[in-house]
């Protein structure tokens, strides 16, 4: 009789059982949205990254740096129409083409040994100078001997093949540099 | 240790006493309070033996070449091979595709196989007609000559003169008696250090500013010379000058005009030196100014 009283009672409690502890509350029921809402909203968010787009492409695009760019692709397939068909050079013009590298060569060693002896030459004198001077007075050696911070950076313009012409006003107008400079 | 300094201004190469020798001869001699005594005596003695030499500044005032030298024949065979071989490893330009294209047209149109797109394309400037104004507007236009009026009338005052070489300024300035053509020189004055003693120098020769600009602190060249017997001679002046050379570059195209400190100038090639400059001075004087062939 206790038997059959005790199985009533452990059979249900045999069913029962707790689940993990979550921290959480169950999820809410998600409600759904009216289409047309939801439509208005993307065509909003479209509107704005074109009107964004639209504002960044009125602004003047900055051109890329020379050392930047690159060779347009299109070149590449067209490099057998650019290509030239010449004759082979002959075997006479050749050797004199050699000669002639040869030649100048020895005129450029030459030239260069002129250079450096010049140079030479020149320390050599300024050193004498300094000398003098050290021995004259000590005093004006040293201030000789200071830096001109005034020299550099130094600036040239170099040799053209023509002198400028005197009082030329070019067609064009002047060419004015306006690049920003980040010093 | 002191150098004790000998009288150079005689011919003989008088080999200098070699100092370390002497003075190891002597410490074999002496104690050491007689070496001091000895080194303090001979530092008193090259004090009150030490001659008095002016101390003078000069300007080495040059025109830096303003056009490129002619071509040498060997640069210009070379310049041709060179240009030669760069056609040949080259690729055709847009140019020359557009030139090869006109002809094939002309071609087409003489033989009568001339499509409407070829005839509408005739009508167009063709690529040859560009390349032709384009030879054109080159060869109008008015290069300034290299050789200039002041080449052909030899104004030696004019800046304008040997445009691919450098000019020299040279100076007729009276020394004692005579007057000299040397470069402008003057004696530096209590306070100036060389450099700004050149600067005066230049300054005081030319009427107006020379914009001129100067090539750091320290002397390019140095010249001594001794002053005529009867000025040496008398007390309390010099035995001679010592000259120290400032190199400047003359920025300036305008033409100078003289001042009252010297007599004459004139702007000197290379070559002209020899007959304006004395020649031991000009010898001086070329060892700092660059080679020129």
């Amino acid at each position: 009789e206790n038997m059959i009283g005790i199985r009533r009672f452990i059979q249900p409690l045999l069913g029962f059982h707790t689940s993990a502890v979550q921290c959480a509350e169950p999820m809410k029921k998600k409600k759904k949205m009216d289409p047309s809402i939801i439509r208005h909203r993307e065509q909003r968010k479209m509107k704005r990254i074109e009107r964004s787009i639209r504002k960044l492409e009125r602004v003047e695009r900055p051109l890329k740096p020379l050392d930047e760019t690159q060779i347009p692709l299109s070149l590449k397939y067209e490099i057998p129409i650019r290509q030239r068909q010449l004759q082979p050079i002959s075997q006479d013009i050749e050797l004199s083409q050699r000669e002639l590298l040869v030649a100048w060569s020895h005129h450029k060693q030459k030239e260069a040994e002129r250079d450096l002896a010049c140079i030479r030459k020149l320390l050599d004198a300024q050193g004498k100078a300094l000398k003098e001077l050290k021995l004259e007075s000590e005093e004006l050696y040293i201030e000789a001997t200071q830096l001109d911070l005034s020299l550099l950076p130094y600036k040239a313009v170099g040799p053209t093949r023509t002198p400028q012409i005197k009082g030329y006003d070019p067609p064009d107008g002047d060419y004015i540099d306006v690049s920003r400079k980040w010093e | 240790e002191t150098e004790i300094k000998l009288a150079n201004n005689t011919n003989k190469k008088i080999r200098g006493m070699a100092l370390p020798r002497t003075c190891i001869n002597l410490s074999r001699l002496t104690s050491t309070s007689d070496k001091i005594c000895m080194r303090l005596s001979s530092f008193a003695s090259t004090q009150t033996a030490k001659e008095k030499w002016d101390l003078l500044s000069a300007v080495c005032l040059e025109r830096k070449p303003v056009i490129a030298r002619n071509l040498l024949p060997i640069e210009k065979e070379v310049l041709s091979m060179a240009q030669k071989m760069e056609y040949r490893l080259s690729l055709k330009s847009d140019h020359e595709i557009q030139l090869e294209k006109d002809r094939e047209r002309q071609e087409r149109i003489k033989q009568g196989d001339a499509d409407d797109s070829d005839m509408d394309q005739a009508s167009l400037n063709s690529a040859q007609d560009f390349e032709d104004a384009s030879v054109e507007e080159l060869s109008k236009f008015p290069f300034a000559d290299r050789i200039t009026e002041a080449d052909k009338e030899k104004d030696q005052k004019s800046l304008d003169r040997m445009l691919d070489r450098h000019l020299l300024l040279v100076v007729r300035q009276k020394l004692g008696t005579s007057s000299v053509w040397i470069l402008p020189q003057g004696q530096r004055q209590e306070g100036e250090t060389m450099r700004q003693a050149a600067e005066r120098v230049l300054a005081e020769s030319f009427d107006g500013k020379v914009q001129s600009r100067f090539l750091g602190n320290a002397p390019c060249g140095f010249y001594k010379y001794k002053y005529p017997k009867h000025i040496r001679e008398q007390d309390g002046n010099s035995i001679g000058a010592k000259v120290f050379f400032f190199k400047a570059h003359v920025t300036s195209d305008s033409p100078l005009k003289k001042g009252s400190c010297i007599e004459d100038f004139a702007w000197l090639g290379r070559d002209e030196l020899d007959s304006y400059l004395p020649e031991k001075y000009r010898k001086s004087v070329t060892e700092f100014l660059i080679d020129e062939d």
